[in-house]
């Protein structure tokens, strides 16, 4: 587990000598890394050459010929994709030629589309739609008869294929092979009867596998989740980490009135590059099921007030026969700024002696992005906790020999797990148990008072993952009903508890605690992100 | 019968504003009364307010107050497609409608740079379709402000013969206010069968009715009486309030957008600037009179140059294929989801584009940042500069005057306020 202070990569040493080469592009000449590739340097100069087999993330096979650009001394345009930088090259990616290859090059692609874009789930994300619209723009010439395939092909338990969508440009394969290290897909046929699919008795089953759904230039892949659940374009992106792991992959949450339609990846090369895996992408559900939307009170929804008043009540009884009857957990799932304003309060001004750390069970892992730590934020933690928390199985001995009075827990995931939970870990024994928690479970029923917590798509915050960076999500959605974000809770159970903790704000808790903490040291807040409307993002491709 | 003004250099200003002495009335004390006019008062069309200082029936400070119509226009085209925003312009000056649509659409084309590629046929409609626009706001103006005066007589000749317009105008677009008729790069359709016939027909009924009001009006005692001298407007005040429009032209100043920078086919057709001399209420009435009888020139000669052809450039990203192509193939599909959703992409820049509309020079100022819908989208309303040189203006009338200089304004909220 690192814990020491690494929110940036070590320093490397000195740079090696970079070969550099000079091409001229539309008439202005760049320097570029020797073996640079044609596309990307073309587009690093604002050219905007577009592409659909090419990915930043995956090998170039110059299938689609889309990049097609002129270039001086070739007989032929070239697909630049495939093409790397030499000396005193010179390229034309607006040339009158290149500009007419790439518009028959969508002509030729377009033949075969079918007419299905008002039911198509890539419609207003879709590269073909918007590569016709950039480059395009001319009306058909053609009315000869599409070739028909297979509209529905169940190619796994996460994706369906339309074969007529398919413009057979196997980013989908290169997904699975270079980045799940399987090979479940392949072409079949040639040329306008060729196929893509999985073959006779495999499946595309891969954790990887949603992967292909982002990468497919159009709505060939369509993922069984979000298959006509949301049209693209009226989803708003919100940047997010994901928290199913410590990996703590970047993603975007694509979210409408204040529901969580999709998780997709946000580019970041020091983290998750361009993936995430399937069971990461479906973390979003938990957030709108189950959720403790009211403060309880003895099992009865009551007002906020109340339910703290009525905490307050409970935690002053047990703490007037001392700190030490007191104990508080803390979760490896709650955001730094949660763990940060509990360990203020029960450390600095309770003076709490017994501190526990509670969090979800290790699972299985893989040497891509899955970790087998299910908790985002173990190494914030650990790191906050500074060698005073202890564990579940500590708790169970306090709760069993009596040893503490009251509990205030924050965060329920992993508290109490499977049926014989109950009787390993006898919280009916308390005097005063509070819960903070963004579900409804075992804990919260045996909770003398619950209070709802805003969960990690409805919070700003930071999470530190498995390589100590710091990370920031964004609210993308508000909370479920009542909820509050765990430091504003735990500032108005401190007021009312006599203590002098004060938050107004998730950034002043985030700016106190990485002036005090190491970890944190160098970790930016960064600006408030509004979400982003994908309709006017233009198309995502 | 004959309905020739005077020439303006000799009118003369048959009663000013007279001090209380000039009367044979005993000199009464007063003291300041503030005074509440608007913003629901008849005169004051539910969108002003004044807050008057009286001495007597004497105004010594009016403080107008507006904003009573903001619909945050700016900043909703901010969240529309280019395209989306035309019904927004159908609310700014909502009596000439048509006018507010040739202003922000021509903006959108010289962005896009394919002003030169508008087909002709579509200029002309859009003259056609404008300078209609401009006799009913005319109209409405007249006409309100001579009923505000007593003549109600006026106001029903007016809305009458506006009526008639109005309806040709659904005809053509299905609707009398909300028009949105105008498309980037063109027309939505083409005019209905008839339509010429029908205009000419209303032409000839409206000048009739303009002859009518003449007669009732231009030589009407009590309305000139309480129009001449009052309000007057110098050319110096509408250069430092950058007043346009019939407010301008009433003080001599000849400024119209159609003349000095003449877009679409204005440059074909043969028709003058009515321009006044002492910038009082009945020289804007008298330039509008005079601007209804020169739009109807216009139409006269769009009506016999118009020729038949496309009414909107030929480019499915600019403007949506027909129906049986979009159904059909995938190109027109993909051209028709892009337009609608996205909006037409218009390359990043920013421009200023004016056209002469029914208060005068009706400013778009837009800015790209090359999506699909405008960065920014100001416009200069004529009338709010008309509308800044009131409380100055109304200074030293009396209360009774508010109302012919406020309505021969021609504040309208939606467009003053937007």
């Amino acid at each position: 587990m690192s814990t020491g202070p690494v929110t940036t990569p070590p320093a490397p040493g000195a740079p090696p000598p970079v070969e550099t080469v000079t091409v001229t592009i539309d008439g202005k000449t760049h320097q570029f890394p020797k073996g640079t590739n044609l596309l990307e340097a073309c587009n690093a100069t604002g050219a905007n050459v577009p592409f659909f087999c090419y990915h930043p993330g995956l090998s170039s096979p110059a299938v689609c010929r889309q990049c097609l650009v002129e270039v001086k001394g070739q007989p032929k345009p070239v697909p630049s994709c495939y093409t790397p930088v030499a000396d005193k090259m010179e390229v034309a990616t607006a040339s009158p030629k290149t500009l007419d290859v790439r518009r028959q090059m969508l002509e030729f692609t377009l033949v075969n589309h079918p007419i299905d874009c008002p039911i198509c789930d890539k419609a207003g994300e879709c590269m073909l739609q918007k590569h016709y619209f950039d480059w395009d723009g001319k009306l058909a010439r053609n009315d000869g008869i599409k070739v028909k395939k297979a509209k529905v092909v169940d190619l796994g338990p996460t994706i369906v294929l339309d074969q007529e969508r398919c413009i057979l440009c196997t980013r989908c394969i290169r997904v699975c092979d270079e980045v799940a290290g399987v090979h479940q897909l392949e072409m079949s046929k040639r040329g306008d009867r060729e196929l893509l699919g999985v073959a006779p008795g495999h499946k595309l089953d891969n954790p990887y596998s949603l992967n292909t759904v982002d990468v497919c230039p159009v709505g060939a892949l369509t993922s069984k989740d979000f298959r006509f659940a949301m049209r693209a374009w009226e989803l708003y992106a919100t940047p997010s980490v994901c928290t199913g792991c410590a990996t703590g992959c970047n993603t975007d949450v694509h979210s409408s009135r204040g529901r969580i339609y999709r998780l997709v990846p946000r580019v970041n090369e020091k983290v998750n590059k361009h993936w995430m895996c399937d069971e990461g992408r479906m973390t979003y559900k938990a957030v709108h099921t189950d959720r403790l939307a009211a403060p309880m009170s003895e099992g009865a929804a009551v007002e906020w007030d109340r339910a703290l008043d009525d905490a307050t009540r409970r935690l002053r009884t047990v703490l007037d026969q001392g700190p030490g009857r007191l104990g508080v957990v803390f979760n490896a799932t709650s955001p730094n700024e949660d763990l940060y304003a509990l360990a203020k309060l029960a450390f600095d001004h309770l003076g709490v002696g017994k501190a526990y750390l509670a969090g979800r069970d290790q699972g299985w892992s893989d040497k891509i992005l899955v970790s087998a730590d299910k908790n985002p934020n173990t190494a914030g933690a650990f790191a906050i906790g500074a060698g005073r928390l202890k564990t579940l199985l500590d708790l169970a001995n306090d709760l069993k020999s009596g040893a503490i009075g009251a509990l205030l827990v924050v965060g329920t995931d992993g508290v109490l797990v499977g049926d014989k939970a109950s009787a390993t870990m006898p919280l009916d024994k308390l005097e005063a148990l509070v819960v903070l928690s963004t579900h409804k479970n075992a804990v919260t029923q045996a909770a003398h008072v619950a209070l709802p917590l805003a969960g990690w798509a409805e919070l700003d915050g930071t999470f530190t993952n498995k390589l100590g960076m710091v990370q920031r999500v964004h609210a993308a959605i508000p909370p479920a009903g009542d909820a509050l974000a765990g430091w504003d809770i735990l500032s108005h159970l401190a007021h009312k508890l006599g203590a002098t903790m004060d938050f107004q704000s998730a950034k002043a808790v985030f700016t106190e605690a990485s002036s005090k903490l190491p970890f944190m040291k160098g970790a930016e807040w960064g600006r408030g992100v509004r979400p982003l409307q994908l309709r006017f993002a233009n198309s995502r491709g | 019968m004959d309905n020739t003004l005077a020439p303006p250099q000799t009118r003369r200003v048959v009663m000013g504003i007279q001090e209380p002495q000039d009367f044979d009335a005993p000199e009464l004390p007063t003291e300041p009364l503030p005074l509440n006019m608007g913003p629901s008062h008849p005169a004051m069309h539910g969108t002003v307010r004044m807050v008057l200082e009286v001495e007597g029936e004497k105004i010594s400070s009016a403080d107008v107050q507006i904003g009573y119509l903001h619909r945050c226009f700016e900043k909703e085209s901010e969240f529309a497609t280019w395209t989306q925003v035309f019904p927004y312009t159908d609310r700014l000056n909502y009596i000439s409608p048509m006018l507010n649509n040739v202003g922000y659409a021509m903006a959108v084309e010289k962005l896009l740079g394919i002003t030169n590629q508008i087909p002709e046929r579509a200029q002309y409609i859009r003259v056609i379709v404008g300078e209609m626009s401009r006799i009913t706001d005319h109209m409405t103006c007249l006409g309100a402000s001579a009923m505000e005066l007593g003549a109600f007589t006026v106001f029903l000749y007016m809305l009458k013969a506006r009526e008639w317009l109005f309806e040709l105008i659904e005809e053509v677009c299905g609707a009398r206010l909300t028009v949105s008729y105008l498309r980037i790069g063109g027309c939505a359709w083409d005019l209905p069968e008839g339509f010429a016939e029908k205009l000419r027909s209303i032409l000839e009924r409206s000048k009739g009715v303009l002859a009518e009001v003449s007669t009732l009006l231009d030589r009407n005692r009590i309305f000139r009486d309480r129009l001449d001298g009052i309000g007057v407007v110098t050319q110096q005040d509408c250069l430092q309030y950058g007043i346009t429009g019939p407010v301008a032209r009433s003080t001599g100043l000849a400024y119209d957008v159609r003349k000095d920078a003449p877009y679409l086919v204005y440059d074909r057709f043969d028709f003058d600037v009515p321009v006044g001399s002492v910038g009082d209420n009945f020289d804007r009435y008298a330039v509008r009179v005079e601007e209804m009888k020169q739009s109807m020139r216009i139409l006269e000669q769009a009506l016999q140059q118009i020729q038949p052809g496309p009414v909107a450039v030929n480019d499915p990203r600019i403007i949506l294929p027909a129906k049986s192509e979009t159904y059909n193939s995938i190109e027109a599909m993909i051209a028709h989801f892009k337009i609608i959703m996205d909006g037409i992409h218009v390359p990043p820049g920013e421009v200023y584009s004016y056209t002469e509309a029914g208060n005068g020079e009706l400013g778009f100022y837009l800015v790209s940042d090359g999506t699909g819908r405008p960065w920014k989208c100001r416009v200069r309303p004529p009338c709010f500069a008309a509308t800044a040189i009131l409380p100055e203006l109304l200074k030293g009338l009396f209360i009774a005057d508010i109302v012919p200089t406020f309505g021969l304004m021609n504040m309208i909220g939606g467009e003053c306020d937007r």
